[in-house]
């Protein structure tokens, strides 16, 4: 299958991002072109401070490029006004975090169902979809029960869920296993992985693990504000699916 | 500086906002106990300043009744007792419209006694001439209509020597000629002169209608002297020091200066409330940094030590802003607190407002205290915290929980303690006071039970109504309970104090509306123009009290004189009203008479055979029914009038003391007039004659002449304008706890702003970010709206039935209006929204990605 008959998900057009630092100008991208497919798990690897995280941000519309622009799914998200990048994203990109952030006034139920409340979706249709999911991600019971009484790996679960409810195009993941144990981080990323791809969601996660190169559709390093594929890493690549 | 402080003092570095609401919370409340000090200090000090200036070297003083003493009585006591030195003296108060607007004490003396008693006139007898400008001695003594001014005071007035001065006595103006300005090197003299005006003896008694008579003469005596002229004193003439005369008159406006020095403490314990937040946001946001420390070998002690010593250092700066600020509010309060001793006490003009270093040290140990107390709960806090609870933050959080029955149990106590004391019958008013700050603490301990109980009821209905913000909003407000409720409980505070002190002041206005309209029933009122609000100086012509008894369309005419007279068992004077006749027409409300009829006591009064009494003075002496009778200073000696009846009366605290006019002019010899009430005849209109008889006899404004209608508006703006000093209280107590309520918001919102930032990367819209947030802040103002409601009407209770019985001796009747409590709540919630608006103002414009990543 060639690259030109892959649907493209995510477009980055030249994207740099500077921060000013005690007055002076730090580029973390310099000029960034890359496209990411649907359905695929890409993922992007680099050293801490590399601008991994940075590129995340800008992928969800939650940071906004210094030069460039981001399309998602055709829509030029960088163009959109505050309010229309937040239902862009609200609708259709899912967020997974390090440090799981799950609303401590929200029990997990509430917490999976958070975006479609957000969006209007009340009552039997959300919290069905969200219950379903919660079964899928082990915490069938646990409905009721706040963040606080949950291990690391359960609310990373629910994050996951979470990330899913909505059924979003598009799954971000940053350092999702990064405050996890080994162990409790493999299972994690196993169910991630399984439930993206029973679901047919893109997923874009950025680590420093190089564990999951042989997991991940296609690998990029994130070098000194470049992105780079690399070469033969990653299913896909390795399969001589796409280029 | 150690690491630990390095920490700190960057931490801060890096929220100037944070540290600027502690600051805040001290300079606010540390100012309002100043500037209240301040106004209330000046007052006293230009009314002793005056005095003393007035009594210079005199130890003595003889007095009589209100008419004075007789002059003779001054050439008998230094040829017949041979006692040296005395100073004869009559004194009044004059308008003096060239020199300013505030009344004027003008001060009679014989100039040839005065060396030894007063320094500064020295210059007069050619002792100094540094103190005195002009000739004065030989034209004061001469010369008719001359006076003596001060340097200042001319200066200022562009007065000069040899001018001619217009000076009014009850609405009788005459012209004095200025023969001596008077300019002591002494600093607190040439302070005191600045509202005294003296003039020789017979030009004194001229002008204030005291010809033949003497304000009282002037002694310097040891203990041996004393017991002499004791024995020789002639009967109603009494020796006082001067002390214990200046100390009576003092003592009179105790408990209206008690009443603001409480309200003003009651803003510092709302600023306390504001500090405790602060102080225990910074612990809990410090909690991962306390514990890496005490990982690090940090101890308890040490953590302690931290935030103690940060908040002195915090508050010091409070501290100094505060006392700069109350400075400045100081000189704005003096104006209203002078006002309201004006209109219900006596004269007092101040003319530089003074900051006594006592003052300003009560202020800098008052603040920093209430700042170290305020911050012993954090601290402690802070000295607890273990290594292991690095990453859990909400510790304190969970030990509010555990506090809560606590909480209950303490405002069950307080409670109790509070009603303890204010049903102690005392009439210490501190004792009533401490019983009110404990009732209001028991109020604020139950706040966060309350908070807690009232947000868990409101979550599932906020969730049905608004969905996921409409759950959370309530949660988050009980999940940071520790710092909410002291939100809230201040919010409530301040709110419940806006209540009560309404409710107070609405009952006080319905009470005295009432009261004038029962005892005000005379159609035209005739009086001398007034200095003061309630006290009737001078006496009205004669020919306008023959002129108006048979004016056309006058029914019938009741007078009334009213002079102060000396009550000696009591060491004060008081207000004593002569009356032929009952302006109310039976109307007068009692609060108990000794006759089976209102009208039998009306003519047992008239005949001489008793003398009715204000409820002020029944209630302050501790009098009960039936009421012993009360002594009084007459030119025949002290004489004892039976009391046959008590009656309601608001115009004094002092106390006021109705008599037959037939009695009064035997025992005074008095036989002026102070005022003059008319009935009309049927049908005759009351403006009408007012404008006949201010044509007949008003020019020049030497009689007052008012309707009914009008003499009960001007009474009621008096009475709006002694409230003033109470409203602007209410409003710095007001604006202190919304800057509690922003604090606390601030701080809550900013501490989760990573949290909100998940919500916003999760699609919560700017939009849906301000419900959250408003919605948050509109929960905890309706709830300190509503506990402020039950507090305040108990507040109200205590105020009305405890507080102004025990301070003023009046009985007031509550009115309820749901005005009231429908303000009040509108206050809080406004507030409280007005409070959210610029966190969410400010995490609106955070940028996601940060706040995600942010610890």
């Amino acid at each position: 299958m060639g690259d030109e008959k892959k649907e493209v998900v995510v477009r980055l057009e030249g994207i740099t991002k500077e921060f000013e630092e005690g007055g002076r100008t730090r580029a973390v991208l310099k000029g960034v072109d890359e496209v990411f497919y649907a359905g695929d798990f890409s993922l992007i690897l680099g050293q801490s401070g590399s601008g991994k995280s940075t590129l995340l941000n800008l992928i969800s519309g939650i940071d906004k490029p210094t030069a460039g622009d981001v399309v998602v799914r055709g829509e030029v998200i960088t163009k959109m006004k505050e309010r229309e990048r937040t239902l862009f994203r609200r609708d259709h990109i899912g967020f997974i975090f390090q440090f799981f952030n799950l609303i401590p006034t929200l029990t997990v139920l509430e917490n999976v169902t958070l975006p479609q409340e957000l969006a209007g979706v009340r009552g039997g249709q959300a919290l069905a979809k969200g219950e379903r999911l919660l079964a899928q991600v082990g915490l069938a019971g646990r409905e009721g029960a706040f963040p606080d009484k949950l291990s690391g790996g359960e609310q990373q679960r629910v994050a996951i869920a979470r990330a899913l409810a909505h059924d979003p195009m598009l799954v971000l993941a940053d350092e999702p296993t990064g405050n996890l144990d080994v162990g409790t981080g493999d299972q994690v990323l196993e169910l991630l992985l399984n439930l993206t791809r029973l679901m047919g969601k893109s997923l874009v996660m950025v680590t420093h693990n190089e564990a999951l190169v042989p997991m991940a559709d296609r690998v990029f390093d994130m070098r000194g504000g470049q992105l780079t594929l690399r070469a033969g890493a990653g299913r896909k690549q390795a399969a001589g699916e796409v280029a | 500086m150690g690491p630990l402080w390095r920490t700190a003092w960057r931490r801060w570095r890096q929220r100037p906002l944070q540290a600027l609401l502690l600051l805040l919370g001290v300079a606010l409340g540390v100012a309002m106990m100043v500037s209240i000090d301040i106004a209330n200090g000046s007052a006293q000090r230009a009314f002793q300043l005056s005095t003393d200036a007035i009594a210079g070297r005199a130890t003595h003083r003889l007095v009589a009744g209100e008419r004075g003493l007789d002059e003779d009585l001054y050439r008998s006591l230094r040829v017949e007792a041979g006692v040296y030195p005395a100073a004869p003296v009559v004194e009044g108060y004059v308008q003096a419209p060239a020199l300013g607007s505030s009344p004027f004490r003008l001060v009679g003396i014989e100039p040839l006694a005065e060396a030894p008693f007063r320094n500064y006139l020295a210059g007069i007898m050619g002792e100094s001439r540094d103190d005195m400008t002009g000739n004065g001695l030989t034209p004061l003594l001469t010369e008719r209509d001359t006076v003596l001014l001060s340097a200042e005071v001319a200066e200022a007035a562009g007065v000069e020597l040899g001018d001619e001065v217009e000076m009014i006595l009850a609405g009788q103006p005459k012209q004095m000629k200025v023969v001596g300005l008077l300019n002591p090197t002494d600093s607190l003299n040439r302070e005191a002169l600045n509202n005294i005006i003296f003039a020789d003896i017979g030009t004194g008694q001229e002008l204030l209608d005291m010809v033949g008579r003497l304000s009282h003469i002037d002694l310097i005596l040891d203990a041996e002297r004393e017991a002499e002229v004791v024995a020789w004193l002639p009967t109603g003439v009494q020796l006082v020091t001067t002390a214990a005369q200046s100390n009576a008159i003092q003592q009179m406006t105790a408990a209206f200066r008690l009443n603001l020095t409480a309200l003003s403490l009651l803003a510092l314990v709302v600023g306390m409330f504001l500090i405790y937040n602060t102080v225990t946001f910074s612990v809990v946001q410090r909690r991962p940094l306390f514990g890496i420390l005490r990982c690090l070998g940090v101890t308890g002690q040490q953590l302690f030590r931290l935030i103690m010593l940060e908040t002195l250092a915090l508050s010091s700066v409070g501290v100094a802003l505060g006392l700069g600020l109350g400075v400045f509010l100081g000189r704005f309060l003096v104006q209203l607190v002078t006002r309201t001793i004006n209109d219900l006490y006596f004269v007092v003009t101040v003319q530089s407002v003074a900051v006594p270093p006592s003052t300003l040290v009560k202020g800098i140990v008052i603040g920093l205290l209430a700042a170290l107390l305020a911050a012993l709960v954090p601290a402690v806090e802070a000295m607890r915290t273990s290594p292991q609870s690095t990453l859990r933050r909400s510790t304190l959080e969970s030990r509010v929980e555990k506090v809560m029955p606590w909480l209950v149990l303490a405002s069950g106590v307080l409670a109790a303690v509070g009603g303890l004391l204010l049903w102690w019958p005392t009439n210490n008013l501190v004792v009533a006071f401490s019983g009110l700050f404990a009732v209001l603490f028991a109020a604020a301990a139950l706040t966060a039970p309350l908070t807690a109980w009232s947000m868990r009821l409101v979550t599932p209905v906020g969730g049905r109504l608004l969905g996921v913000l409409g759950r959370m909003a309530p949660r988050d407000i009980v999940r940071s309970l520790s710092r909410t409720s002291v939100a809230i409980a201040a919010l409530m505070t301040a709110v419940s104090v806006i209540v009560g002190v309404s409710i107070m002041i609405g009952s006080f206005r319905g009470t005295v509306v009432q009261w004038l309209g029962q005892t005000l029933q005379a159609d035209v009122f005739i009086s001398p123009p007034q200095l003061t609000a309630t006290q009737l100086v001078g006496s009205l012509p004669l020919e306008v009290v023959e002129g108006v008894r048979d004016w056309p369309g006058v029914a019938e005419m009741v007078t009334a004189r009213q002079v102060d007279v000396l009550a000696p068992a009591l060491g004060r004077p008081m207000a004593v009203a002569a009356v032929d006749g009952d302006v109310s027409r039976g109307e007068r409300p009692f609060l108990w008479y000794e006759d089976e009829s209102i009208e039998r006591l009306w003519e047992r009064l008239l005949a001489g055979e008793g003398v009715i009494i204000s409820e002020p003075l029944f209630v302050k002496e501790g009098m009960s029914v039936p009421p012993e009778p009360i002594v009084l200073l007459t030119e025949e000696g002290e004489k004892s009038f039976p009391i046959i009846g008590v009656f309601y009366d608001y115009t004094s605290d002092r106390g006021v003391v109705l008599m037959g006019r037939e009695q009064y002019v035997g025992y005074w010899g008095d036989d002026g007039y102070s005022s003059i009430g008319l009935f009309l005849e049927e049908g005759v209109e009351a403006e009408g004659v007012v404008r006949e008889l201010e044509a007949a006899f008003g020019g020049g404004g030497t009689v007052s002449i008012r309707s009914n209608a009008t003499l009960r508006e001007g009474s009621l703006v008096i009475f709006d304008r002694t409230f003033a000093i109470t409203a602007a209280l209410q409003l710095l107590a007001t604006i202190v706890a919304f800057i509690g309520v922003l604090s606390a918001l601030m701080s809550l919102q900013l501490e989760r702003a990573r949290e909100l930032g998940v919500l916003r990367a999760n699609g919560m819209t700017l939009r849906q970010l301000w419900q959250l947030i408003l919605l948050e802040t509109g929960l905890m103002g309706t709830v300190a709206g509503v506990l402020a409601m039950p507090t305040g009407y108990v507040l109200a209770w205590v105020l009305i039935y405890v507080i102004n019985v025990r301070s003023f001796g009046w009985t007031l009747q509550m009115a309820l209006e749901p005005s009231y409590f429908l303000e009040a709540f509108m206050v809080a919630l406004v507030a409280a929204l007005l409070a959210g608006v610029y966190p969410a103002w400010r995490l609106g414009g955070m940028v996601i990605a940060t706040a995600v990543r942010s610890e």
